[in-house]
């Protein structure tokens, strides 16, 4: 197919300094655990976007000394010549598409804690970290000012030899530049500090003293933050960042402008939950109305119509993804030939970013299981070999994230037939109904991109509304039968911090309830107050809490942990989803886990609690939020009941389980358990994973290897 | 007693469409083959008597390539017991009085007690070919059924056909009658793997048709009609777009 001719404004190629971009897609800086020490994941990952169409790749934050070491997180690094042959192997790979390669240069201040390096970072002002603990920087001196300027000045030629095409002088999520350019960090009474001429001149000093050195070479990109969104103290667009767009708008050849500090960057790194798509155009529009440059800007661009629309009507000139590129590396080629419907939307659950927060593993992607892959794993999103055993009709069973990303994948890769047998009259699983909970509508993208791609497939058949039995299973006429049944909520209260049931729960009793009683059954709340009991620390419980909540009930939410959904940390919802649920009135009790519950109460006792004492909360209802469990049934009585020998005379080769029937998961993690399983179903033992490669330093030595 | 069920292989549209050089038809490789999704409910209808009878036959037949076996494998796979192929070169994009010509002669020599085949095909859409096989067959024939009581002992059925706005038409027939199925009336069971293979290992028996005789009409030329008047494309922004959508609807509402 062709491309739709409104979106041929996507692919005219634009000037940035001394380079010309092919088209107006870019990869904007982003981590993805790879760093410079995995050089072969880091530019395999990057390459993937290259040959997906993109413009421009540029690397995750690129430290310039070990006085920004993000350790226990990962960065790329150029400290030394050995990094540049490292980074190089990147710049290489995405040349080989036609796309331009750039360097994010970072330095952190307080907010690289240094853990490896263990030098002590610089910063304007000694102020400790408001994003890691216990992190102070030492105040620069102007001494330090200019030293601190010649490793960004080293670190560019660095750049410039490893082959990189695009420079970057960063200074958004609170790092060095923004730092001196923002009164919150910046107390200084000299010349780098006080008025904006003065705040700005670290950053302007910088960025003349990086063109200098390689800007006939390479084009100087400038990202800044525009808005830190906490008032007087924080970076305002209009006091602090036009006029230094302004001041240094000759020395820069593209502005990537965003918002932002670092210990709320959920606000720059929406997750769909709060924010949709291009919600920083106004930002971004403002600061190309004064600057003459290229102005590129995120804003989770899946549609290229509002790709468009952010271009025609003047507020961007590229357009930068982040997430969308990680989803869906092809994004645009697949715009080029007009195959919209074969697009990996984003979804914004920000599981990508999660890993990042966690500090340092590889990132993850709910919608593509191949990110991260593409090394280690040898992984091509858009390419399937034809499965060496293509002549076995597969059998799965249960059509949630994890079977129908298996049955697409094995479809792909040609096996002859493919039944996706679901109990349920659709595809979805747990995932038709969660993305009915408030604000996660954009999760159900993981249900239509699969449904669209099975759709597709001659050899994928779907059935509906068929619930299988062992010995349907059995009598099915597969040769290979996987099991992806998922798994439910525990209807007894049992948890991770206690290791046993609660007490009284009971979710046959008309006043406990679980979460699928209350989005699939439709089951009514009783009462006014509820409790919600939460050991899970994700997005179910205080989902609901805000649900019910926004129903007119008092909603108290309680929790063994010492604080709310810990992982909605780690994907940047808690600030907003605090905020949420404390404008809706949800209480929040810390520290208890209930010991019994009745029907009119939850009595439970703080946990370092060491007297016996006991708390009674009154309540009409108790919503279990405690743990989830397999449902492996179907499974257990085809292996154990049934047995592998009566399969294998039914012709029955092989028999797998995928997903939450294995063990509940993050949902990246179901969609790569069924990516996987597809993957290798012609590996000698399917069940087990393949080696992947690991990048690691090996010692020269012989053994002799019995 | 003997059902037999008269299908069709249909072509569905993907994305684009080219059409062969004689402009006669949709090119091969733009469609989509699949048993027409009609024929699935009568089949499953046909099945579905046969197994409240728990005796008989279901037979279908097809006028039709050898890649419109495939259509048939599938109701082999569903259950039908026997399949009929009839083919020659004259059918290749045949009307349906042709079709139904050709179908004669093997659906008669079945000697059926009743006969099933779809209200349309979901391709060409004409509704004609099962009742222009109830006219070759001399049998009464009853249109968009929606539900049989089929009394073998006595020879007739009472079958329910749909009409506009929801009216229901109770229609006692005696048989054997043709009867065109409507969608909806039953849910079309799936074949399991098992039954797909078993399908696969099947004879299909394969026929040349009768004298076909002059075609009553032929396909002079498919074309994809040009844009009408009607139609305002709205260029612009999303909010631009909506905007204009807005004021339309005003003017509209006050005109």
């Amino acid at each position: 197919m062709a491309r739709d001719p409104k979106h041929d404004i996507l692919f005219e190629p634009i000037q940035i300094g001394p380079k010309t971009m092919k088209n107006r897609f870019y990869q904007i800086p982003h981590c993805n655990g790879f760093g410079s020490e995995r050089p072969y994941s880091q530019a395999h990952f990057r390459a993937m976007k290259a040959e997906g169409g993109y413009g421009a790749c540029v690397t995750e934050y690129c430290s310039i000394h070990p006085e920004s070491d993000d350790t226990h997180r990962v960065s790329a690094r150029l400290w030394d010549d050995e990094d540049i042959k490292n980074l190089s192997l990147m710049c290489d790979m995405v040349h080989e598409h036609g796309a331009l390669v750039g360097a994010e240069l970072w330095y952190g201040g307080p907010h690289a804690p240094c853990m490896e390096s263990r030098c002590t970072p610089r910063a304007p002002s000694q102020i400790p970290s408001d994003f890691e603990y216990l992190t102070y920087p030492k105040a620069m001196d102007k001494d330090d000012i200019r030293e601190v300027q010649g490793f960004y000045v080293e670190a560019a030629k660095r750049a410039r030899i490893a082959g990189f095409d695009i420079v970057y002088v960063y200074g958004s999520h609170s790092y060095l530049p923004q730092q001196f350019l923002t009164p919150y960090y910046n107390k200084r009474t000299d010349e780098y500090g006080g008025s904006l001429e003065n705040r700005a001149r670290f950053w302007r000093e910088t960025i003349e003293q990086v063109k200098g050195a390689v800007g006939d070479d390479c084009a100087i990109a400038v990202r800044m933050s525009t808005d830190m969104f906490i008032g007087e103290p924080g970076t305002q667009l209009e006091r602090d960042c036009l006029p230094f767009v302004e001041l240094v708008d000759h020395l820069v050849d593209v502005w990537d402008v965003n918002v932002s500090g670092i210990s709320e960057w959920g606000e720059d790194a929406m997750p769909s939950r709060f924010y949709p798509s291009g919600h920083r155009l106004a930002w971004q529009a403002a600061v190309k109305a004064v600057s003459k440059k290229p102005v590129l800007g995120v804003g989770r661009w899946n549609s290229p119509d509002l790709m468009v629309d952010a271009i025609k009507s003047g507020k961007l000139d590229i357009i930068a993804t982040c997430r969308p590129s990680i989803a869906d590396p092809f994004l645009p080629q697949k715009i080029d030939e007009g195959r919209l419907d074969d697009i990996r939307e984003c979804i914004g659950i920000n599981l990508c970013i999660s890993r990042w927060e966690i500090g340092g593993p590889p990132l993850v992607c709910a919608q593509n299981a191949t990110a991260g892959e593409e090394y280690r794993r040898g992984w091509h999103p858009e390419r399937f070999d034809q499965a060496e055993n293509w002549d076995n009709d597969v059998l799965v069973v249960g059509a949630g994230p994890a079977g129908m990303e298996c049955a697409m994948v094995l479809g792909k890769r040609g096996m002859r037939r493919v039944h996706l047998v679901e109990a349920q009259d659709d595809m979805g699983g747990h995932m038709r109904w969660v993305p009915q909970l408030p604000g996660l509508g954009e999760w159900a993208r993981i249900v239509n991109y699969r449904k669209i791609q099975i759709d597709k497939l001659p050899n994928v058949e779907f059935i509906p509304s068929k619930r299988l039995t062992a010995q349907d299973a059995k009598e099915y006429g597969a040769e290979i039968v996987i099991i992806a049944t998922g798994s439910y909520w525990a209807t007894d209260g049992l948890n991770g911090a206690s290791h046993d049931t609660i007490p009284g729960a009971d979710a046959s009793l008309p006043y406990c309830l679980t979460p699928e009683q209350i989005m699939v059954e439709g089951e009514d709340v009783p009462g006014e107050r509820v409790i919600i009991f939460d050991n899970d620390g994700y997005f179910m419980g205080v989902s609901l809490a805000e649900k019910l909540a926004m129903e007119g009930k008092k909603v108290t939410m309680m929790t063994p942990m010492g604080h709310f959904m810990p992982y909605m940390h780690f994907t940047l919802e808690a600030p907003n989803m605090h905020r949420r649920l404390h404008s809706l009135g949800v209480e929040m009790v810390t520290y208890q886990l209930p010991t019994r519950i009745e029907q009119g109460r939850v009595v439970a006792s703080h946990v370092y609690d060491t007297e016996g004492k006991e708390h009674e909360w009154e309540c009409d209802a108790v919503v279990l939020v405690s743990a989830r469990l397999s449902d492996e049934a179907l499974y257990r009585e085809l292996k154990d009941v049934i047995g592998m020998d009566a399969l294998r005379a039914e012709g029955i080769k092989g028999l797998y389980r995928i997903g939450e029937c294995v063990a509940p998961m993050l949902l990246s993690e179901v969609v790569f358990d069924g990516h996987r399983l597809a993957r290798e179903i012609d590996s000698e033992n399917p069940e087990v994973p393949k080696p992947f490669i690991r990048e690691r330093r090996v010692v020269e030595r012989e053994f002799a290897l019995a | 007693m003997r059902i037999v069920v008269a299908v069709k292989q249909v072509g569905a549209l993907g994305d684009e469409v080219e059409f062969t050089d004689d402009e006669r038809d949709v090119a091969p490789e733009y469609l989509e083959f699949a048993l027409n999704e009609w024929d699935s409910y009568a089949t499953e209808e046909a099945l579905r008597i046969r197994e409240r009878l728990g005796e008989g036959e279901v037979v279908v037949v097809t006028a039709g390539d050898e890649e419109a076996e495939q259509a048939l494998r599938r109701c082999l796979a569903m259950g039908a017991d026997r399949a009929t192929r009839v083919w020659s070169d004259a059918l290749a994009g045949a009307d349906p009085i042709t079709v139904a010509r050709a179908l004669a002669a093997p659906v008669r020599v079945e000697e059926p007690d009743l006969v099933l085949a779809g209200v349309q095909s979901s391709d060409s859409i004409q509704s004609a070919t099962g009742t222009a096989l109830a006219e070759l067959l001399e049998l009464p024939r009853v249109a968009v059924v929606t539900k049989v009581d089929y009394d073998h002992a006595a020879r007739r059925a009472t079958v329910h056909r749909e009409l506009e706005g929801g009216l229901v038409d109770v229609v006692e027939v005696a048989t054997p009658a043709l009867l065109t199925i409507q969608t909806g009336i039953n849910e079309p069971r799936y074949a399991t793997l098992r039954a797909i293979k078993q399908a696969e290992q099947k004879e299909i028996q394969v026929v040349d048709p009768d004298d076909l005789g002059e075609p009553p009409d032929r396909v002079r030329r498919m074309f994809v009609p040009p844009r009408g008047e009607g139609a305002e494309m709205l260029d612009g922004s999303p909010a631009e777009i909506a905007q204009r959508i807005a004021e339309i609807v005003r003017e509209s509402l006050k005109a």
